[in-house]
């Protein structure tokens, strides 16, 4: 029985703490990420429990988001992970970062499971290959997902325009080029780039990428 | 097409979604090793990932963990939560973590930054705190700068393909959404719904049973109704 159960409606302070007490253990005990793909090179199965216990469940949120299914959602998230293990001899642990890569590979594995039950043709199949190759993740930075920076970046987002925003759904979550949004939302190509381009241009500036991607 | 004119298509790029004209022109300035657009792309991953991690927080089931272990041949151990056993040494165990957290350099993880809410909202003297029963019991804890937490046991088990939905209820007003969550297998569950609260005007915290993917308005009776105005 928990704190709670013993206290009945009682509750006091003891009882978030001990709610709390995975969460600072996880963060305590967690390995860095170069460690992690140290091991997953040597082929630790250990080193999959770490990494699906560092980036599990935010590949499992983004799966679900694109899927809409929590069964599919699970069977992509494994095959993200096994995607991960099999290719990690080709990662560099000393300037690469596994965040960005386990969501890039999962982005696609949703994308690729939604364009095949909308029977929607893989036009870019070798770009979307091509976009998770380990290689791809040296040199990114490691804490992007941190929570000030998903924050601020929330916060850009919702001060799109109503069209800023689907173009970036479209893209991130349905994976539509900007031709396939062009005939879904029946308007000229030059819109489509002219809002897709305002809307990243203003999350980039918020993230503070734009002053390094010049 | 200059580095200034492709500098707008480094994000599609890493998506695999650009397109030709603008795709051919990117690729040659990459396979020349053009400086520019080489870190421009770096940077367009690092975007990408914040947005992809924009996606509001779901938790898989607990079997999925070991599904991904085991698929590698490992073996899923028993967490430190299982180890601890007790709430006596659990409350041991968290006084010890808690120095340690704050002594040591902790990364910036999702779990962590959850972590650090709820700790920085526990600790605000202007949080305040309601309790509810019977049936699932618990608090509910707001603060008009940090946001909604809620800690409650006894939850329901939840028929496949549902999940549980905080709503906030302002005085006269409709319920508003505020995050998804699920319970672990002893009906236990923190949620934390950051962000600003208008407390002026704030009357009530809700759970109610929603289908996976959330509602905007529930579509059920709610489980656990906390009145919180003033």
């Amino acid at each position: 029985m928990s704190a709670y159960g013993k206290s009945g409606s009682r509750a006091g302070l003891v009882d978030p703490c001990v709610l709390l007490l995975p969460l600072l253990f996880a963060a305590i005990s967690s390995t860095d990420d170069r460690e992690i793909a140290q091991r997953l090179k040597r082929r630790e199965p250990q080193a999959m429990a770490d990494l699906y216990d560092r980036y599990g469940r935010p590949a499992y949120a983004l799966i679900f988001r694109i899927v809409k299914d929590a069964g599919a959602a699970e069977d992509l998230v494994q095959e993200t992970f096994l995607r991960i293990w099999n290719r990690a001899q080709g990662f560099d642990q000393e300037r690469g970062t596994l965040g960005p890569w386990v969501m890039t590979a999962a982005r696609n594995r949703a994308i690729d499971y939604i364009r095949s039950i909308e029977g929607r043709m893989a036009k870019n199949a070798f770009e979307l290959e091509q976009s998770e190759q380990p290689a791809v993740f040296t040199d990114v930075e490691a804490d992007i997902l941190n929570s000030d920076r998903a924050r601020r970046l929330r916060t850009a987002f919702e001060k799109l325009t109503p069209n800023q925003k689907l173009v970036i759904e479209l893209a991130y979550y349905e994976g539509l080029s900007q031709s396939e949004m062009a005939a879904r939302m029946k308007q000229p190509l030059g819109t489509i780039k002219t809002w897709t381009r305002a809307a990243l241009r203003a999350l980039r500036e918020e993230l503070g990428a734009e002053a390094l991607a010049v | 097409m200059t580095c200034e004119e492709l500098r707008e298509d480094y994000e599609l790029h890493a998506l695999g979604l650009l397109e030709d004209p603008e795709r051919s022109a990117l690729e040659e300035h990459l396979r020349n090793g053009c400086q520019t657009c080489t870190a421009g792309v770096k940077r367009a991953y690092e975007v990408n990932t914040a947005v992809l991690g924009m996606v509001p927080d779901v938790a898989p089931s607990r079997r999925l963990r070991e599904r991904v272990i085991t698929s590698v041949g490992g073996v899923s151990r028993r967490s430190v939560w299982n180890w601890l056993g007790t709430p006596a040494a659990a409350v041991a165990g968290l006084l010890v973590g808690v120095l340690l957290f704050r002594s040591l350099p902790v990364p910036e993880t999702p779990e962590v930054a959850r972590m650090r809410q709820v700790i920085e909202l526990l600790n605000d003297p202007q949080t305040k705190a309601v309790t509810f029963a019977p049936g699932p019991r618990g608090r509910v804890l707001v603060n008009k700068d940090r946001g909604v937490l809620l800690i409650a046991n006894n939850l329901p088990a939840l028929p496949q393909g549902r999940t549980f939905e905080l709503w906030v209820i302002p005085k006269g007003g409709a319920p508003k959404p505020a995050g998804l969550f699920k319970a672990d297998q002893s009906g236990n569950a923190l949620h934390v719904a950051p962000g600003p609260v208008d407390v002026t005007t704030l009357g009530a915290v809700a759970v109610s049973i929603e289908p996976e993917a959330g509602s905007q308005a529930p579509t059920t009776t709610p489980i656990i109704v906390a009145p919180v105005a003033d």
